[in-house]
């Protein structure tokens, strides 16, 4: 009843700690009843939490944690879901590189939601995190299916695998988290900022990962994913829309930075993939404007927007616009230099 | 012969691309028109994010869209004899807009 504690002072990070808790191995029973108790010490949240029935059918007195629950499937080039699982949570490196970035990712994903805004998965309510890798054959894209990330692996000319930038699997991740949060509608402006929550989100996963700040950070997603004979460095960029790459076969990226270009389409459900270029570069104006990790107060102040229940689905530009200001206020307070900089952002892309 | 043309939008790089494959008129009117015309009950909303979206025009007739979740059967022969089909001599650069009447290249 009594296994030795030695996590009081943990350096171990509350998600580890939240993962360890978890474990349902007997094996792991000791390290697993050590992290619950260190996580009933760390805050009345974890606390609630690691108290809360998992599943009514086992009865009482069953010690739960919401805790981070990665599997990863294989689907051997079908195109049929979920596929085979071939790592679940806590198993080691299976030695193929696209289930052990997968796996990773999710984690790093996790992690960033976890430990810097108190959220337990991507519903906020310990939602096991599940991917595909192997995908298809010679699949181009990455997507969101409504439950589960699901990667291909490239056709080898164009693309290589999608899961070779974290900022892919965050991006995907984050369409849980919005699905779960504003469900913003997937269509014009609104589905342009779903697009952009995304891609914020993917990027602040990686430069956390990488210890990059907003000035040092390169703001790029999906760099890596192109093969050598692309004429690229990657698919967006928050920086500098429009300039992530200029090749024969891909053309040139068609991200506008400012309403000044907005493009009006029919395809991709209205520009989705285009239009976030704008959202997009009010995040970096407003994060390089405040300095230091982009993660902390302009990510903490797109989150609280996100989450705030006051982003309709049919969300326009400005509407967003509004709320990250009102987030800024509401965290940092009135005449702040958080509010300053996301009012500034946003003019700077022409949507205030 | 008719010509139909292929474009695909979205994914997560959001990167359009587009194919085109010439049949006989015989064929588009038997097999693709009608396949075509059933497509509009097939583009309810769904919770799928960063997936391809088709748009096929068989042209001088009709065009459909279709998300990349819908296409199996019959889209799915379609789209790979469209991939497959040997490249024409103009680049296909146009975007998503009705083009040219059909044999109308020399």
């Amino acid at each position: 009843m009594n296994a030795p504690v030695h996590t009081r002072c943990s350096i171990v990070p509350p998600y580890l700690l939240s993962r360890l808790a978890g474990l349902e191995d007997p094996r792991h029973h000791n390290a697993a009843a050590a992290a619950r108790r260190a996580l009933v010490q760390l805050d009345p949240i974890h606390s609630a939490r690691a108290t809360a029935p998992r599943d009514p059918s086992r009865g009482a007195g069953t010690a739960v944690v919401l805790a981070l629950r990665r599997t990863i499937s294989d689907a051997y080039g079908t195109e049929t879901l979920p596929g085979e699982a071939v790592r679940r949570e806590g198993d080691p490196p299976v030695g193929d590189v696209a289930v052990d970035e997968a796996y990773d990712g999710l984690g790093a994903t996790y992690g960033l939601f976890q430990e810097v805004y108190g959220r337990s998965s991507i519903d906020d309510a310990g939602l096991p995190l599940d991917a595909t890798v192997h995908y298809g054959q010679r699949y181009d894209n990455a997507f969101w299916d409504g439950f589960r990330m699901v990667f291909g692996d490239g056709d080898g000319e164009i693309f290589g695998r999608f899961t070779a930038s974290l900022t892919v699997i965050g991006h995907e991740l984050a369409h849980g988290f919005t699905q779960y949060t504003s469900n913003l509608r997937y269509q014009g402006q609104s589905g342009a900022l779903n697009e952009s929550v995304s891609d914020v989100f993917g990027v602040l996963v990686e430069q956390r990962v990488r210890g990059e700040s907003a000035d040092t950070a390169g703001w790029l997603v999906g760099e890596g994913i192109f093969t050598d004979q692309v004429q690229g460095r990657a698919l967006r960029s928050l920086k500098a829309p429009g300039t992530a790459h200029d090749d024969d076969v891909l053309g040139k990226d068609p991200q506008p930075a400012t309403m000044a270009d907005y493009v009006e389409t029919t395809s991709d459900n209205g520009g989705v993939h285009i239009n976030s270029g704008i959202p997009n570069h009010a995040f970096y104006i407003a994060a390089t404007r405040l300095g230091g990790y982009a993660w902390e107060r302009a990510g903490q102040i797109w989150y609280d927007a996100a989450t705030g229940g006051n982003v309709p689905e049919d969300c326009t530009f400005s509407r967003f616009a509004d709320v990250t200001v009102d987030a800024a206020k509401a965290r940092f307070g009135e005449g702040s230099p958080e509010v300053e900089a996301v009012g500034y952002a946003w003019r700077e892309v022409d949507v205030l | 012969m008719t010509r139909i043309e292929v474009s695909r939008s979205g994914g997560f790089a959001g990167l359009s691309r587009t194919w085109s494959v010439e049949v006989s008129p015989a064929e588009a009117e038997e097999r693709w028109l009608p396949l075509l015309e059933q497509a509009e009950a097939e583009n309810a909303e769904t919770l799928q994010r960063d997936r391809f979206i088709y748009h096929i025009v068989v042209v001088g007739y009709r065009d459909a869209t279709v998300p990349e979740s819908a296409v199996q059967g019959p889209w799915k022969e379609l789209l790979e004899r469209a991939r497959n089909a040997p490249p024409e001599e103009p680049a296909e650069e146009l975007p998503d807009e009705p083009a040219e009447e059909p044999g109308g290249h020399t």
